[in-house]
């Protein structure tokens, strides 16, 4: 393999050379518009600024359809309205050919502002779930190994109970089984402060408990890897069993855990759209609205399938970074390097 | 009255006996030395003594007290252990290794716990190495830094368990001379090794232990050089045969 190639440890972080520009550019012009789009429409910043007396900039007010995209749409459609003309004299197969990428700009373009309002909640349920998953993940993956018989048994049936079901009746089960979404709705409080609806609120809740299972696993055979050794050892010195788990095992264990921990969070940040079913205005969601809109499912379909890559492959890089960030000589990636 | 008093103590894994009616004493300051082929019980009878593995029969007396009738994190802050495997803390420095045990079980301040680690690693000769990782260090360096460790919490009795056996030996001898300063110094030191050199050199009283019994114990030129039991002799003989190799 050359040396721009992507190396044997690990995602996008490795990549080399002019490749690594190109990467990078495209990256950074993605996450440049989504997070300016985000900004732009942002309720809160939108009051804060009107607030401190600074000139009403930012459209918060405006629903997501009513959102004038900032790539223009006209010239796109313009261009593949005249190929597709062309199209039906002698040799029209290769006009509509031609015509289609100009099509996908246009559709992208005029996809553009809700797609990323649904980007913006995608990344919202996926981290927001992780990281209160992870409160529930390390204590059951304690549990499991060092609680006593009857609490690691109550930790082993939670996570299999979770994982041996599927997350869409998890999330239909919380939605139109039990009344939570009513419940949430009943504080009307939520409206006025433009925080997200009932059904976001419902789905985090149940990707939390969803995630957290996994997490538990992962985080659980981590834990495992650390050498038994060292629980003894810490013993030895005086330290009480709480105390050697937090001081010793766990910054170890949690170490070993994070590679395991990126692709749980990579499968629900992909699976997250399954919220698509429970009326979350997400990424899948908002793209399917705009394929029936529009009839071009192909088209937004791979649209949106680049949106998710691009979201996934940043999420590896940065946790690549964590990872190498946290690594200590024995232990992580630096480990590799200096045998 | 000794530091260490075992009384008629068993041990059994299930129905597995791995120590038989085991009784002696330890006084202040001495060196005992242990010794028995592999799976004689020596490694269980150290764990014993600060309750790593409960005994089964019998008594242990540390300093008078019975080791049941003292919280067991208690008991393990007064007698230190060094193992075969050293068992460093992988995420810890050096420093952080000795400090874990004086922050979280003396109390101590940051400040004090930094202060004190530097110091015993300048007496195993590691000052240099206070900000290195286990994986950093060379075994005989790792197994100093896990003398320092246990020397930290100012102990009555270190427990060595094996501490050369996985050592290469070029580097047996420098974690050795540390053990002999420690004897020299008045540590009160209950050791498993077969490092026949020490136990002449620095131990008071050695111990053979064959099948889980105390077969025979004395100064080690008595039992060296004038063993009354045969199994004691052949065990020796080994040894020294293995040894002059």
């Amino acid at each position: 393999m050359s040396e721009t190639a992507i190396g044997r440890d690990g995602a996008v972080g490795s990549i080399r050379g002019r490749k690594r520009l190109v990467v990078g550019v495209v990256g950074g012009v993605f996450w440049l518009w989504l997070v300016a789009r985000w900004i732009y429409h942002n309720s809160l910043l939108d009051s804060l600024f009107t607030a401190v007396g600074l000139p009403d900039l930012l459209q918060s007010d405006q629903g997501v359809r009513q959102r004038e995209p900032w790539v223009p749409v006209e010239p796109f459609a313009a261009a593949a309205e005249s190929l597709q003309t062309a199209a039906s004299g002698p040799g029209g197969v290769i006009f509509e050919w031609l015509a289609w990428p100009f099509e996908l700009i246009a559709l992208a373009a005029e996809a553009e502002p809700a797609l990323a309002s649904g980007a913006f909640l995608t990344v919202y349920l996926t981290v927001i779930s992780m990281f209160l998953g992870l409160f529930i993940a390390v204590p059951a993956a304690i549990t499991r190994i060092y609680g006593g018989p009857i609490s690691s048994r109550v930790s082993l049936a939670y996570t299999e109970l979770i994982r041996g079901t599927p997350l869409l009746a998890q999330l239909f089960f919380f939605y139109f089984g039990l009344p939570l979404a009513g419940f949430i709705d009943s504080f009307s409080v939520m409206e006025s402060t433009g925080a997200p609806r009932a059904a976001a609120i419902v789905a985090i809740v149940a990707f939390t408990i969803n995630s957290s299972a996994y997490q538990a696993e992962y985080i659980r055979s981590a834990l495992q890897s650390v050498e038994a050794g060292q629980l003894t050892a810490a013993r030895a010195v005086g330290l009480s069993k709480s105390e050697a788990i937090r001081h010793v095992v766990l910054p170890q264990g949690l170490r070993y855990a994070i590679p395991g921990w990126t692709n749980e969070f990579i499968y629900l940040l992909k699976y997250s759209s399954l919220a698509a079913f429970i009326t979350v205005p997400e990424l899948f969601r908002r793209a399917r609205d705009i394929g029936s809109d529009t009839f071009q499912y192909t088209d937004i379909y791979l649209i949106v399938a680049l949106f998710y890559l691009g979201l996934v492959l940043t999420t590896a890089l940065l946790m690549n970074k964590l990872e190498v960030r946290l690594s200590i000589p024995g232990i992580g990636q630096s480990s590799t390097r200096n045998s | 009255m000794s530091l260490l008093r075992l009384e008629n103590v068993d041990k059994s894994y299930g129905n597995e006996p791995v120590l038989h009616d085991v009784s002696f004493d330890m006084e202040r300051q001495s060196v005992e030395v242990i010794v028995g082929p592999s799976g004689s019980g020596k490694s269980t009878l150290l764990r014993c003594v600060n309750r790593l593995t409960e005994i089964n029969g019998g008594e242990i007396y540390l300093d008078g007290d019975e080791i049941h009738s003292v919280d067991e994190n208690e008991l393990r802050r007064r007698v230190g252990m060094v193992f075969q495997g050293f068992n460093l803390f992988t995420h810890l420095t050096a420093r952080d290794n000795i400090t874990l045990g004086l922050r979280e079980v003396l109390g101590a301040s940051k400040d004090e716990a930094d202060a004190k680690a530097d110091d015993y690693l300048d007496r195993v000769g590691l000052a240099d190495q206070a900000d290195s990782y286990p994986a950093e260090l060379s075994g005989g360096q790792k197994q100093r830094v896990g003398i320092a460790r246990a020397l930290a919490m100012d102990p009555e009795l270190i427990l060595f368990d094996e501490p050369t056996s996985a050592l290469d030996p070029e580097l047996i001898g420098e974690v050795l001379a540390v053990m002999e300063d420690l004897a020299e110094e008045g540590m009160t030191m209950l050791c498993v090794t077969h490092e026949m050199g020490f136990a002449r050199s620095a131990a008071s009283t050695v111990t053979f232990l064959d099948d889980g019994r105390l077969v025979e114990r004395g100064p080690p030129e008595q039992l060296f050089e004038n063993p009354e039991h045969d199994r004691t002799r052949a065990f020796l003989g080994e040894l020294n045969g293995l040894n002059n190799e």
